[in-house]
C-alpha cells in the first residue's frame, strides 16, 4: 500500500533530524555501502540473523558468526570463503541463502520470517559494494542524518536497540492523534469518503438493493432476527418513495425492540468471551455471569455512552460499589477461562489472570494484544515490556470476589422457582444414591477391616468412583444455587490472598486490606511468574501518550484505584485507540468487514485501515455523539455505502479493481450465524420466546452429546439436562447457557467460536457436517414440523388455492419475500408427494426416561462401570411438537420447510 | 476469513496449491478451502523424502506411569516408603504433605533383540519391541489435565490452537475426498477439556478433527431420523437443488453458493461411505482375534486399533484413539494392569498387521499420554493402595514405523525416574519431529492469524534426530 506520509510524522522526522544535525559535522559522506550497512542491513542483521549466528558465542549456528566483518568472512562450516566475497553480491551464499533459492539452507529458516525480495537486494548490493562495517560511531553518524522512519519515545525497552529502533509511520497510523476532515454540509459523511476513493479507482458503485433485500439486512443486521411479514412489506412500500427515510424509519423501530440489545450484545460477548462456566478440568458453573450478559444487552438497548460503558467494565466497583450495575459490569475482567484446583499452583493461576486481563483489556478497548509483549518487547509496536507490566500492575489489586449486589427491577426474574427446584431434586437424587452407596460400602468395608489386599480394597470396581462422583456433583450444583441469588460475578481492589482451591463462591473479605499481601510490581523477566526483574508503576501504555498527543496521566499504585486509572485514560477524548477502536467494531458488525481489517488488532502486523479518513471522521462524530452507538448505527445504516445491492452488474471490472473487495463498490453478502441461523428458525416457526434476560436457558441439544459423559476433575458431570418446557427453551441463543466443556454442537457446527479466545469477527466455514445437521438434526426438523403446523392451522380447507397460499407464506416468513410460480408449481408438487408418502406412517412419541444409565470408566480399576443417573427436568419434559401430533398433510409440507431452513438464500444475507 | 465472503469470490492461490477440495464441482470432505484474508506462505512445504505419510496417535489419556511400563527403576524399590522430599518453589496439593517413594508393582524384562525395558504385563507388545523406538526425554509444561492434553494435543496449554492432525492436514491435504483427513476415535467418555483437543483453531474449519464415535451415530447427525427414507431425503436434496439452482441463476459467480450446494451432495455420499469404512465385517476371522475384537477386555480398543488400520488404508492422513483413564492415583497395580491389558494386544496387533501389509514404513506410531507420573505418593491405604501423582517433567512416548528409529530407547530420566536428565525435549520438539517425519517443517508451515505467523511449535522447536533411524 503506498500511503501518503501524514505531515505530523514528517515534522517528527525532521524534528529527529535536526536534533542530531549538529553531530555530524565532521565525516566525509558516506559511501552507499557503508550507507546500506548503516541503515539497513546491520539492523536487518540484527532483526534476523543474529539470534543464531552470535548472540550466543558458544552455540553459532551451522559456525557462522555475524558479529564481525572479519569473523563473517571466515564463513562457517557450510560455503567457507564463498559466503561473503566482498564486491560479488550476486555470487556470496550470504545473499543466495536468503533467496532462499539454496535448498537445505534456507535463511532465515523460518518461512514467516523470510526476507522481502528487496531486503535481499540491501545484502547483496551491501556486499557488491565491498561489505563495509563502519564502527559504531559511523553509524550513528550516518542514521542519524540519513535514517528513515521514526524513533518512538516510550517508556524504554529492555535494550537500546529497541529503545532507539525505528517504525515505519504508516505503521504507526492508530497512535496518532484522528485526523479530521471537513465534510461538505450537504454530503452524507460516510458516501462522501467511500465515493471519493471509488471515483480515485474508477469503478461505479452497484445500484440500490432491492427493498425485500434490505429489509431482511437492517432486520438481521440490528436484530438478528428475521423481518416480520408486515414489516417487510411495510418496508416495501415506503422504500420506494424515499428509500432513505424508509431505512432511517425502520432502524429507529428495530433499534427500539429489545432484540436490538441482544444482538449487539451478542457481537460484543463474542470480543469479551462470555460463557457461564469456567472451563479446564472442573468447567465449575458461574452461576451469576448471565448478569454481565444482561447488562451488555442493556447496556446497548439504553444506548449507555460507550465510555461509560468501558468505564463500568474495567472499574464499575471503584465508581460506586453501591450499585449493583456496576459491580455486575466488572463481569467483563474476569471472562476468561480459569480455575484454582488442588493440583494447580496459585502464583501461577494467578498470573494466568493477570496476563489473560492486560491482554483483553489491550485487545478489547485499544485494539491491541498486549501478550506479545509479555516475554520481549514487542517485535513490531512500540509496546516495550515495562508498559506490558505497567499496564499488567493495574490489575495486581483486583481481586476476585461473588459480591452481594440486589437484583434491580430492569433485570429479569423469571424462571428463578423451577431452576431452583431443579437444582434442589438434582442435589436430592444424588444426596439418596450416596446415602444407600455409603451404607453398602460401610458394611463391606468392615468385612474387609485391616486385612486389604494391594490393589484391591473390596469395593466394586465403580462404587469408590461412584462417591466421588457423587460427592463431586453435589458441590457443582450446589454452587448452582447462586444463579438466582442477588451476586455479582464481580472483583474488588485489595490485598491478594492465596488460596488452594476455588470450588464454591469466593466471599468479599472483611477488610481489603487485611489478610493477604500487596502484590509487588515488577517485570517478570522472559514471562515467568519466577524471575522478578524491574520494578514498575501502574501505568499506560506509553507510546499511545507520546504519539497521540495526550497529556501523561499519574495512575495510583499502592492502595489507589488503578483501574479506574485506566479507564479514564482508556477513554480520555485525546486518546486515539479508544474511539477508532469501537467505531471499527461497529462498522464491522454492520459491514461484516472493518475499516481496519483486524478489530483486536490496530498495530503494525494488522491489516492497515483502507478508509483512514474515514475511520476518523467517524471515531471523531462519535466522541462528538455522547459516544452514542445508536446514532452511530443511524449514520451509518443512513449511508448509501450501505444500501447498495450485493450484485454486480460487471463482475470482472469488480475483480480487476477491488479484487478483495475493499471499496464498498457492493454490499458484501453474508452467512447468517450459528444463532441467527438457529434463532431466524425460532422466529419463523413461531416458537421463539421473545422474553428478553435472565437465568441462561437450556435449549434442547442433540441427545447424543447431551447423555455422553463427560470427565471432569474427579469424576463424570452430570448429564445435560434441557428445560422442561418448549416455551423455556426455545429463547434467543444468547440466553441458551454456554458451557466451555459441553458446546451446542449445532451452533458449533456454523462456527460459533470458542469462547476461550477473543472473537473481532465470525468467521465462515462451509463443510459437510453442516448439511448433514441442516438437514438431519432434531432441532431444524422440529422448526420445519412446527412452522408447517402453524402454516396448515388456519387454513383447514384443503383447496389447491390454500395450499398456494400457504407456500407463499412459507416463504414469507422465511425467505422476506413470496414464492415464484416456478416456486410454488415445484413446491406444491414436492408437498402433495410428500403428504402421500406421510399417510401411511405412525410415529412413536418422544418418551425420554427421567433416569439414564450411563458407563464410563473407574480411574482406580481401569475398568468400566455403570450408574444410574437421574434426570429431574424429564419428569415434567414437554417435547417440542412431535410427528406423531400432526396429520400427513403438516408433515408432507415440513419436508417442503426444511428444504427452505437449508436454502443458500436462507443462509445468506444479501 | 469472515461472514461476509470477500474472498470466496476470488479463490486463492492455495486452492489450486494444495488441491484440497479440487475444483468446484468436487467439494471434498470438509468442503472448500476458504480463502483467507492474508495471503498464506506458498512456497511448497514439502522435504524432498518424507518418510512417513500418516500418523496414528495413540493417546493415552490420564497419563499413563512412565515407571510402571516402559521406564523400570530399581532405585524405587530399594527406596519403597522412605520418605521423599521435594524442593522448589511450585508447590501444589500434590507435593504437599508427607510423601514416600513407591515401587512398581511390576516386574520388568529386557525384550526384544533391542533388549527394551517393558513390565510383563504387556504379553503381546514385548513381541513387538524390536519395531519400536521408546522415547524418555519428553517433558510438558502442565500437571493439570485439560491443559497438559492441550499442550500435547495443540501445543498450547490454554487450548483453542489447532491440533497437530489439523496442521497436517493443512500440510499435506487429503487423499479420500469423501473422508475427513483428520478423524478421531474417542472413548464414549471424551477427554478433559473435550472436543478442544482436536480443534481445528484458527486453521480453517474443515481441518478439524471429526470424532467417529464409539457408541450411537458414528458422526452426529449422519443419518436421516427415523421415518425419512433415503429416498425421501434423496427427493428433499433434488428439491434443494432445483431451489438452489434458481437463485445461483441470479447470483452469478458466487463460488461460494456453488459450494455450499455441493456439501450437501458431500454429505449425501458420506452416508454410505462412513458406514463402509466402519462395517468391519469384511475382515477376516483372523485378523478380528488378533485385534482382540469380541473379547470384552479388549473389543473397544481393539476396534479404535483396526480401524486406525483402515483409515490410514483409505488416505486419512492423521488417525487419533483414545485410551484410558489412565490417571492411577491409588490402586496403580489393578488400574495400570487393567488398562494394560486393555491395549497390549491392539496395539501389538496393529504394529503385526501394518509391518504385514507394508505399510509400517510410511505409517508412524505414536504412543503417549499428557504426561508420566512421580516416583512419590501420599500414603494411601497405609502404604497398601498407593499409585503415582503426576509428573510433567519425565514421561516415556514410543514411536513406531514412519522412519523413527525402531529398537533403540532414546533419552533417560533421573535414577528414580521424577525428571529427564538425558536427550531432554519439549514437548515442541516432538511436534517439530513428528512434521520433521511426513515432510514438514514446521518453520514453513506456517498460518497467518492475528497478527502473526503461528506455527505448531508455537516459537519454533528442533527436530529430534536420535529417533529418527
Amino acid at each position: 500500500m503506498i500511503c501518503k506520509m501524514p505531515e505530523r510524522i514528517f515534522n517528527l522526522i525532521v524534528l529527529i533530524v535536526s536534533v542530531h544535525a549538529s553531530s555530524v559535522a565532521h565525516a566525509a559522506e558516506p559511501s552507499t555501502g557503508e550507507k546500506l550497512f548503516a541503515l539497513k542491513v546491520k539492523s536487518l542483521f540484527a532483526e534476523k540473523c543474529i539470534a543464531c549466528h552470535g548472540d550466543n558465542p558458544d552455540e553459532i549456528a551451522g559456525g557462522f558468526d555475524m558479529r564481525s566483518r572479519d569473523v563473517m568472512l571466515q564463513g562457517g562450516e557450510s560455503f567457507s570463503d564463498e559466503v561473503l566475497v566482498p564486491g560479488k553480491g550476486e555470487m556470496s551464499f550470504l545473499y543466495l541463502v536468503t533467496t532462499r533459492s539454496e535448498e537445505g539452507f534456507e535463511m532465515p529458516p523460518k518461512e514467516a520470517e523470510q526476507l522481502t525480495r528487496e531486503q535481499t537486494w540491501w545484502i547483496r548490493d551491501w556486499i557488491s559494494e565491498g561489505a563495509p562495517w563502519p564502527d559504531e560511531t559511523r553509524v550513528a553518524e550516518i542514521q542519524s542524518k540519513y535514517a528513515e522512519g521514526v524513533i518512538v519515545k516510550t517508556s524504554g525497552g529492555l535494550s537500546d536497540d529497541w529503545t532507539n529502533r525505528r517504525y515505519k509511520p504508516e505503521h504507526l497510523w492508530a497512535y496518532q492523534p484522528l485526523s479530521v476532515e471537513k465534510v461538505p454540509e450537504t454530503a452524507h459523511p460516510v458516501d462522501w469518503f467511500i465515493d471519493r476513493k471509488l471515483n480515485e479507482i474508477g469503478l461505479t458503485p452497484a445500484p440500490v438493493a432491492q427493498p425485500r433485500e434490505l429489509a431482511r439486512r437492517l432486520s438481521f443486521g440490528i436484530t438478528g432476527l428475521p423481518p416480520t411479514p408486515v414489516d417487510a412489506t411495510r418496508f416495501e412500500a415506503t422504500a420506494t418513495s424515499d428509500v432513505q427515510a424508509a431505512v432511517l424509519d425502520y432502524a429507529r423501530r428495530l433499534m427500539a425492540t429489545p432484540h436490538y440489545g441482544e444482538h449487539f450484545g451478542r457481537q460484543w460477548l463474542d470480543v469479551a468471551r462470555y460463557a457461564d462456566s469456567a472451563g479446564f478440568a472442573n468447567d465449575y458453573s458461574r452461576p451469576n455471569a448471565w448478569r454481565y450478559r444482561d447488562y451488555v444487552v442493556r447496556a446497548f438497548n439504553n444506548d449507555k455512552p460507550y465510555d461509560d460503558f468501558a468505564r463500568e467494565q474495567i472499574a464499575g466497583d471503584e465508581i460506586d460499589s453501591s450499585d449493583s450495575e456496576k459491580l455486575v459490569a466488572t463481569g467483563f475482567l474476569r471472562m476468561g477461562p480459569w480455575e484454582q484446583t488442588g493440583m494447580s499452583v496459585f502464583r501461577v493461576t494467578r498470573q494466568q489472570w493477570l496476563d489473560d486481563v492486560t491482554d483483553s483489556v489491550g485487545q478489547t478497548f485499544l485494539g491491541h494484544a498486549l501478550q506479545c509483549a509479555k516475554c520481549h518487547d514487542h517485535k513490531f509496536d512500540p509496546i516495550p515490556t515495562r508498559d506490558y507490566y505497567s499496564m499488567m500492575a493495574v490489575f495486581s489489586t483486583t481481586q476476585f470476589v461473588e459480591r452481594d449486589a440486589p437484583f434491580m427491577e430492569k433485570e429479569n426474574m423469571t424462571g428463578f422457582k423451577p431452576a431452583t427446584e431443579w437444582t434442589r431434586a438434582k442435589i436430592a437424587a444424588y444426596q439418596t444414591q450416596r446415602k444407600e452407596l455409603n451404607a453398602r460400602v460401610t458394611n463391606i468395608q468392615k468385612q474387609e477391616a485391616g486385612d486389604a489386599k494391594v490393589g484391591d480394597n473390596g469395593l466394586d470396581p465403580g462404587d469408590e468412583a461412584s462417591l466421588a462422583r457423587m460427592d463431586k456433583n453435589i458441590s457443582r450444583h450446589t454452587w448452582e444455587y447462586d444463579k438466582t441469588r442477588p451476586i455479582a460475578f464481580s472483583v474488588h481492589t485489595g490485598n491478594t490472598i492465596e488460596r488452594k482451591n476455588v470450588g464454591s463462591r469466593i466471599d468479599m473479605p472483611d477488610d481489603s486490606w487485611g489478610k493477604g499481601f500487596l502484590e509487588e510490581d515488577t517485570i517478570l523477566t522472559g514471562g515467568d511468574a519466577y524471575t522478578r526483574g524491574g520494578a514498575v508503576k501502574p501505568g499506560p501504555l506509553s507510546a499511545v501518550e507520546q504519539l497521540g498527543g495526550m497529556t501523561a496521566a499519574a495512575f495510583p499504585d499502592g492502595h489507589g484505584k488503578r483501574r479506574l486509572a485506566l479507564a479514564e485514560w482508556i477513554v480520555n477524548k485525546n486518546n486515539p485507540l479508544t474511539a477508532r477502536v469501537m467505531v471499527n467494531r461497529v462498522w464491522t458488525w454492520h459491514f461484516g468487514k472493518g475499516l481496519a481489517g483486524n478489530p483486536n488488532n490496530f498495530g503494525a502486523t494488522g491489516k492497515l485501515p483502507t478508509h483512514p479518513a474515514l475511520l476518523d471522521y467517524l471515531a471523531n462524530w462519535f466522541m462528538e455523539h455522547d459516544w452514542s452507538i445508536r446514532k452511530l448505527n443511524q449514520l451509518i445504516l443512513t449511508s448509501a455505502t450501505y444500501r447498495r445491492s450485493s450484485r454486480y452488474e460487471n463482475p470482472e471490472t469488480l475483480d480487476e479493481k477491488d479484487p478483495s473487495r475493499d471499496f464498498y463498490t457492493t454490499y458484501l453478502p453474508r452467512r447468517l450465524t450459528a444463532e441467527e441461523l438457529r434463532d431466524s428458525m425460532l422466529a419463523a416457526s413461531g416458537e421463539l420466546n421473545r422474553q428478553v434476560g435472565g437465568i441462561p436457558c437450556r435449549p434442547d441439544i442433540n441427545l447424543e452429546v447431551a447423555m455422553q459423559p463427560r470427565q471432569i476433575m474427579g469424576g463424570t458431570a452430570s448429564v445435560y439436562e434441557p428445560d422442561p418446557l418448549p416455551e423455556q427453551r426455545n429463547r434467543r441463543s444468547i440466553y441458551a447457557e454456554k458451557i466451555r466443556g459441553l458446546r451446542d454442537p449445532f451452533l458449533e457446527a456454523f462456527n460459533q467460536p470458542g469462547p476461550d479466545k477473543s472473537c473481532e469477527l465470525r468467521e465462515t466455514s462451509t463443510v459437510a457436517p453442516q448439511a448433514l445437521t441442516l438437514f438431519n438434526a432434531d432441532e431444524v426438523l422440529d422448526r420445519a414440523l412446527a412452522l408447517a403446523a402453524k402454516l396448515t392451522k388456519n387454513a383447514v380447507k384443503n383447496s389447491t388455492e390454500n395450499d398456494a397460499a400457504i407456500v407463499k407464506q412459507a416463504f414469507e416468513l422465511t425467505l422476506g419475500r413470496t414464492a415464484t410460480n416456478d416456486e410454488l408449481k415445484v413446491c406444491l408438487a414436492h408437498w402433495a408427494q410428500a403428504t402421500q408418502e406421510e399417510s401411511g406412517k405412525r410415529y412413536d412419541p418422544k418418551n425420554i426416561s427421567s433416569s439414564v444409565k450411563r458407563t464410563v470408566m473407574a480411574e482406580k480399576t481401569g475398568e468400566p462401570y455403570d450408574f444410574i443417573e437421574v434426570m429431574p427436568a424429564y419428569e415434567t419434559y414437554v417435547p417440542d411438537l412431535q410427528p406423531g401430533q400432526t396429520d400427513a398433510r403438516t408433515r408432507g409440507l415440513a419436508h417442503v420447510c426444511l428444504v427452505i431452513f437449508n436454502l443458500n438464500e436462507f443462509a445468506y444475507i444479501d | 476469513m469472515n461472514t461476509h465472503l470477500t474472498n470466496a469470490i476470488v479463490p486463492s492461490r492455495r486452492d489450486f496449491l494444495y488441491g484440497l477440495g479440487g475444483g468446484l464441482g468436487s467439494v471434498a470432505f470438509s468442503s472448500l478451502l476458504q480463502a483467507d484474508d492474508k495471503v498464506q506462505p506458498s512456497t511448497p512445504r514439502l522435504r524432498p523424502s518424507p518418510k512417513a505419510k500418516s500418523i496414528i496417535f495413540l493417546f493415552m489419556e490420564g497419563g499413563p506411569s512412565h515407571l510402571d511400563t516402559f521406564d523400570p527403576k530399581n532405585e524405587l524399590t530399594n527406596r519403597h516408603l522412605q520418605e521423599f522430599s521435594r524442593s522448589g518453589e511450585q508447590e501444589s496439593a500434590m507435593s504437599s504433605g508427607k510423601r514416600y517413594f513407591v515401587k512398581s508393582p511390576f516386574d520388568f524384562i529386557k525384550a526384544g533383540e533391542c533388549g527394551a525395558d517393558i513390565c510383563t504385563e504387556w504379553i503381546h507388545l514385548k513381541e513387538r519391541v524390536d519395531n519400536i523406538c521408546f522415547y524418555r526425554g519428553a517433558q510438558v509444561e502442565s500437571v493439570n489435565h485439560p491443559t497438559a492434553c492441550y499442550h500435547v494435543n495443540t501445543g498450547n496449554q490454554f487450548g483453542g490452537d489447532p491440533g497437530v492432525g489439523a496442521w497436517v492436514n493443512y500440510g499435506l491435504g487429503s487423499v479420500n475426498e469423501n473422508l475427513p483427513g483428520f478423524v478421531v476415535l474417542p472413548r464414549s467418555s471424551y477427554p478433559q477439556g473435550g472436543a478442544a483437543n482436536w480443534s481445528n483453531g484458527f486453521l480453517p474449519a474443515q481441518f478439524q478433527g471429526t470424532p467417529l464415535r464409539p457408541e450411537g451415530s458414528p458422526i452426529l447427525d449422519l443419518n436421516p431420523p427415523a421415518g425419512v427414507t433415503r429416498e425421501r431425503q434423496r427427493s428433499n436434496l433434488d428439491l434443494l437443488a432445483t431451489l438452489n439452482n434458481r437463485h445461483l441463476e441470479q447470483h452469478p459467480g458466487r463460488s461460494d453458493l456453488e459450494a455450499r450446494m455441493s456439501s450437501y451432495e458431500l454429505a449425501y455420499r458420506m452416508q454410505t461411505e462412513v458406514p463402509d469404512v466402519l462395517d468391519l465385517d469384511g475382515e477376516t476371522k483372523e485378523t478380528l482375534d488378533m485385534y482382540g475384537i469380541g473379547d470384552s477386555k479388549t473389543d473397544a480398543f481393539g476396534r479404535k486399533c483396526l480401524l486406525a488400520r483402515r483409515l490410514v488404508e483409505k488416505g486419512v492422513r492423521f488417525v487419533q484413539a483414545y485410551a484410558g483413564n489412565w490417571d492411577s492415583h491409588d490402586y496403580i497395580q489393578r488400574a495400570h494392569g487393567s488398562l494394560i491389558r486393555s491395549v497390549d494386544r491392539p496395539i501389538a496387533a496393529l504394529l503385526k498387521d501394518l509391518k504385514e501389509r507394508g505399510m509400517l514404513d510410511d505409517t508412524l506410531i505414536v504412543f503417549c499420554g499428557e504426561f508420566g507420573r512421580t516416583p512419590d505418593n501420599g500414603l494411601r491405604g497405609g502404604g497398601k493402595s498407593y499409585g503415582r501423582d503426576h509428573n510433567a517433567k519425565a514421561m516415556t512416548m514410543w514411536f513406531a514405523g514412519g522412519g523413527t528409529n525402531a529398537g533403540h530407547t532414546i533419552g533417560a530420566t533421573d535414577e528414580v525416574g521424577g525428571e529427564a536428565v538425558e536427550c531432554v525435549h519439549h514437548i515442541r520438539d516432538v511436534h517439530v519431529t513428528l512434521l520433521h517425519l511426513l515432510g514438514l517443517d514446521d518453520n514453513r508451515l506456517t498460518y497467518y492469524h492475528a497478527g502473526r505467523f503461528k506455527q505448531l511449535s508455537q516459537f519454533g522447536g528442533k527436530v529430534i534426530n536420535e529417533l529418527i533411524a
